[in-house]
């Protein structure tokens, strides 16, 4: 009896204990302080972050994953960019540009094969033929792209990012920053500087007056000096040492940096810490696997030890809840904003929202569904969130219109909450079909409170919609005076809002029963999914071979199984494993959908 | 009190199944719109789909035109009946109910807030450039042919011609003037080219137009385009005939004519409303964020001066923070001219207070009736388990 009090608790203690486990330093990469040097606060798209998210975001942006295998181990992101910009030789040699469009490849001579990536050694000797499509391609609206000239692009792009990070510190095929600062009043000084200036990826010198927030970039900081000031030095210092392998001088050069910083501008140094240590944590990652587990635990409790395994699965998943929860809350301190600022952030925030009803619906029905249902929606939004993530920085400085922290806060907010609940009906309508169609035995009761779940949902999702969506019509009178313009975005929230009306209308007054309350909330996740991304794709252009990318046919394929799981909630009893108890009255199941409007 | 009827008619229309027809016909209108506007831009698709009382389909190859589909007008006011009959017949005056009393009251007023919207509301544009003073403001859609009396240095007499009147063609007389202005031809959208060697002859007799070739362009809708329209004019006064010209809104500067020692300007440029108040511009600021393009903030610092009402004072519009000002509301739209000039979006709109009442309507209502609902099923599940 006791080991089932503790279970929970057990479960709960254990899964935060794995997920802080990433917080633990990790040792040296060969004697280098890499950890350290990820923390160097630099500016870079507005806003002021830790070299460690330059160089995640760098290499997720090019390969598309957090690591890259050099010299035959894995390396990280750190230890990456410290390629690039002071060993260029090694880091040509790595595989490091993903190519999938077996066009781009056919351009580069290539045949596809399973390896996907290649090196900028491999890509060099094309680079002419490359640019050239990319000129061609480039003036093209982005919306009317053919597929190879969205990859061509896309292609150039990478490799212009990588360009210029090559380019940040110290200019390629020169001997390095030290030689350069030697050389700053020499000939063709200014020319070099002018470039460095201009290619630079981040600005990694401190503002020259400490509350401003002009910081400069290397070639920004030669030109015109005659004095050299301590960051310039302690730059060419670092890479001098990373270049010549010298671990020992490589972390004082990475320590006299971090006291630099420290003394001008302890407050980004401060802030660039929190965002290396949520970069670090990887919270939503870890709250991922959590929420793998918990589903899994509940799946194996359907065929063993039931009480105990819907425990320790409720336990994982309030752990897997407050992991998501920490991680949502750092990237509100990190960028100063609400939780909800672009469309990664509102995956994170979509699933958040519901897995945080499900845990109060499993408080209130202890079934251990509402566990499952929610462990599937966390994971479910964390691997959307990600696949959205590739873009580059998760934390990008907001558009004069958007900068508004009182509507951030509440039209999309609410909104993003309407989207939640109205997903969370859906699912749990799922987990509804899934049961009737797989439980071997009938539990009318757990039907019945599944039933009355997904109905307080779809009030909770109405109110929340329909609120958001008004805020939004209030906001736009607000910047623009068009109360409502009909915009699609609107448009698409217009219709989650009727289609939850139509379902608690068509409820109350007797249409729909049972399965059919289940079909129509499984709809409601096609028209959230098609507010919620479909309305981004139509800018896209219905007419375009763009339009056609992966983000269309994961839709489609989500609307077509989600059509599919109508279907199977439609279906009459007879067709259920667990028909023998509630066949003999098919109106059963319907009787509280028929009652009076409440 | 509760009315409660047999009569058919009214039975239908208070309904459920009405309500719920008629959502999801909305439902189907507003997908049709959002998809239509990817093609048509986002106006007109609102005028076919949300505006009109039905969705037309022309039958091709012939004059006919069926409706297909009740419109977004037709079906906000079914709905609209609807709730207002059911609300009286069905649903009972109770406690239990308020929070649906409430709530529908709140809906009843925003359906009725988008049709004093789109009856009364007048969109249209401020440009203007640092240090300069306009009392006018411009609609962004509509033409309009000015003729302007400028003979007195002092003031100018605008007389405008629609856009629209000029369509038809036809003489129209200038009222109050003895110019009549002759339209030989109206084109919605156009290509003006310098005329070649090859380009047939041009009915222009007089001002810039007789070296420019005039080209139809089919009229476009899309939010980013705009039609350049062109016509050929000619102004007829005193019985005589001041030749042909060639007026566009493409065109830069007015062209004029002298009928009898008085000086007419001929322009064709976006339909004007002149204000009782003017606005300077004293300064556009637009700041981006460190390091980047990133627009961060629009603002414009203008002066109102307002003779009528002895009123003279500063204002700053920007992101988000419009200026409500006789009846009108201007906002930072955009900007050009090398960060010169502030375009701002002047909007009259008199319901503009509606949903801002509705929603705080709607909301109380469903929180009370879903508390109410929440407190009675939570009792239920209690009684549930004691038994």
């Amino acid at each position: 009896m006791n080991l089932k009090r503790a279970v929970p608790w057990i479960a709960f203690g254990l899964a935060l204990a794995g997920a802080a486990v990433s917080l633990i330093p990790s040792a040296k990469p060969r004697g280098f302080d890499v950890e350290a040097f990820g923390h160097l606060p630099v500016l870079e798209g507005g806003r002021v972050k830790p070299l460690d998210t330059i160089a995640r975001n760098a290499l997720l942006m090019i390969r598309g994953k957090q690591s890259v295998s050099s010299e035959g181990r894995s390396i990280g992101p750190d230890e990456w960019l410290l390629d690039v910009m002071f060993r260029p030789e090694v880091a040509d040699r790595q595989e490091l540009f993903v190519i999938d469009d077996p066009e781009v490849l056919g351009l580069l001579g290539i045949q596809q094969s399973r390896n996907r990536y290649y090196s900028f050694a491999t890509l060099a000797p094309r680079i002419d033929e490359i640019q050239r499509q990319y000129v061609a391609a480039e003036p093209v609206d982005a919306k009317v792209r053919s597929h190879f000239q969205s990859a061509v692009v896309n292609l150039f792009e990478r490799m212009f990012l990588y360009h210029r990070l090559k380019n940040t510190v110290q200019l390629e095929g020169t001997p390095g920053l030290a030689a350069e600062i030697a050389a700053r009043a020499g000939p063709g000084a200014p020319q070099r500087h002018e470039m460095l200036a201009q290619l630079a990826h981040f600005k990694p010198l401190l503002p020259v007056t400490p509350t401003g927030d002009a910081w400069r970039s290397v070639g920004e900081a030669l030109a015109g000096t005659t004095t050299v000031e301590p960051g310039l030095e302690q730059w060419a210092r670092l890479g001098l040492a990373y270049q010549a392998q010298d671990a020992a001088s490589f972390n004082r050069s990475v320590a006299d940096l971090g006291a630099t910083a420290a003394l001008g501008r302890p407050d980004a140094v401060a802030q660039s810490g929190h965002e290396w240590l949520f970069n670090a944590a990887q919270p939503f990652y870890s709250g991922m696997v959590i929420y793998v587990l918990a589903l899994l635990a509940v799946f194996v409790s359907w065929a063993w030890r039931p009480v105990l395994l819907q425990r320790l699965a409720f336990g994982l998943l309030v752990a897997g809840t407050v992991v998501h929860t920490l991680g949502l809350a750092s990237r509100i301190l990190i960028q100063g904003r609400p939780p909800v600022t672009n469309l990664y952030s509102s995956a994170v925030f979509v699933g958040w929202a519901a897995v945080l009803l499900g845990v109060v619906l499993e408080r209130m029905y202890r079934r251990g569904f509402a566990t499952a249902v929610a462990a599937a929606s966390g994971f479910a939004s964390l691997i959307v969130a990600h696949h959205l993530s590739v873009d580059g920085d998760t934390m990008e400085m907001m558009r004069a219109v958007l900068d508004s922290n009182f509507w951030l806060a509440t039209h999309v907010v609410t909104i993003t909450i309407g989207y939640s609940g109205t997903f969370l009906a859906g699912a749990l309508a799922i987990g509804w079909v899934v049961r009737r169609h797989l439980a071997r035995r009938a539990d009318p009761a757990a039907s019945k409170a599944i039933v009355a779940m997904t109905y307080g949902i779809i009030c909770f999702a109405l109110f929340f919609s329909f609120v958001g969506t008004v805020l939004g019509g209030i906001w736009a009178d607000q910047s623009w005076g068009r109360f409502w313009g009909w915009d699609p975005k609107e448009n698409g929230a217009l219709l989650i809002v009727l289609w939850n009306a139509i379902i608690l209308h068509s409820r109350w007054a007797g249409y729909a029963r049972e399965r059919g309350i289940m079909a129509m909330a499984i709809f409601g996740n096609v028209i959230t999914s098609f507010s919620w991304f479909g309305v981004n794709m139509l800018g896209v252009g219905l007419h375009s071979y763009g339009f056609m990318d992966k983000a269309f046919w994961a839709l489609s394929a989500f609307v077509a199984s989600q059509l599919v799981l109508m279907v199977f909630a439609l279906l009459p009893a007879r067709f259920w494993s667990a028909r023998r108890a509630e066949a003999p009255a098919p109106d059963k199941g319907g009787s509280e959908g028929a009652s009076q409007p409440v | 009190m509760t009315l409660r009827t047999t009569n058919p008619v009214v039975r239908a229309f208070v309904s459920l199944k009405l309500t719920i027809a008629f959502l999801a016909a909305l439902m189907v209108l507003v997908m049709a719109c959002t998809l239509a506007q990817v093609k048509l831009g986002t106006w007109p698709a609102v005028e076919i789909y949300m505006r009109a009382w039905f969705v037309w389909w022309d039958v091709p190859g012939t004059e006919w035109r069926i409706p297909v589909f009740p419109g977004g007008a037709l079906v906000g006011l079914v709905l609209l009946v609807n709730l207002f009959l059911a609300q009286l017949v069905r649903l009972e005056l109770a406690w239990k109910k308020v929070g649906l009393w409430i709530s529908h009251a709140g809906l009843i007023l925003l359906v009725l807030g988008e049709f004093v919207t789109g009856a009364f509301q007048v969109e249209s544009q401020l440009a203007v450039e640092e240090g300069q003073t306009v009392n006018f403001v411009e609609s962004p859609r509509e033409l309009e042919l000015a003729v302007i009396d400028v003979t007195d240095a002092a003031m100018d007499d605008v007389y405008s011609v629609p856009a629209a009147r000029l369509e038809r063609g036809g003489s129209i007389p200038i009222p109050g003037t003895p110019v009549a202005i002759q339209v030989r031809r109206f084109f919605r959208n156009s290509d003006l080219a310098p005329r070649g060697p090859a380009d047939p002859p041009s009915p222009v007799t007089a001002g810039v137009g007789t070296g420019v070739a005039v080209r139809e362009r089919p009229p476009v809708s899309r939010d980013d385009q705009t039609n350049q329209a062109a016509a050929y004019v000619e102004p007829v006064a005193g019985g005589r005939s001041y030749g042909t010209w060639l007026v566009s809104n493409g065109l830069g500067a007015p062209q004029s004519f002298t009928h009898e020692g008085r000086t007419y300007q001929l322009q064709l440029r976006s339909r004007r409303e002149y204000l009782p108040f003017a606005v300077t511009l004293k300064h556009f600021r637009h700041d981006v964020y460190p390091g980047t393009q990133i627009p961060k903030n629009f603002s414009s610092l203008v002066t109102i001066a307002n003779p009528s009402r002895g009123e003279q004072r500063d204002v700053l519009i920007y992101m988000n923070q419009p200026l409500r000002y006789e009846g009108k509301a201007f906002y930072q739209a955009s900007f050009g001219k090398g960060d010169t000039l502030s375009i701002l979006q002047v909007v009259e709109n008199p319901g503009w207070l509606i949903p801002y009442v509705s929603c705080v309507l709607v909301a109380i209502g469903l929180i009370v009736h879903f508390a109410i609902t929440l407190r009675r099923s939570s009792r239920r599940r209690q009684a549930d388990s004691e038994a």
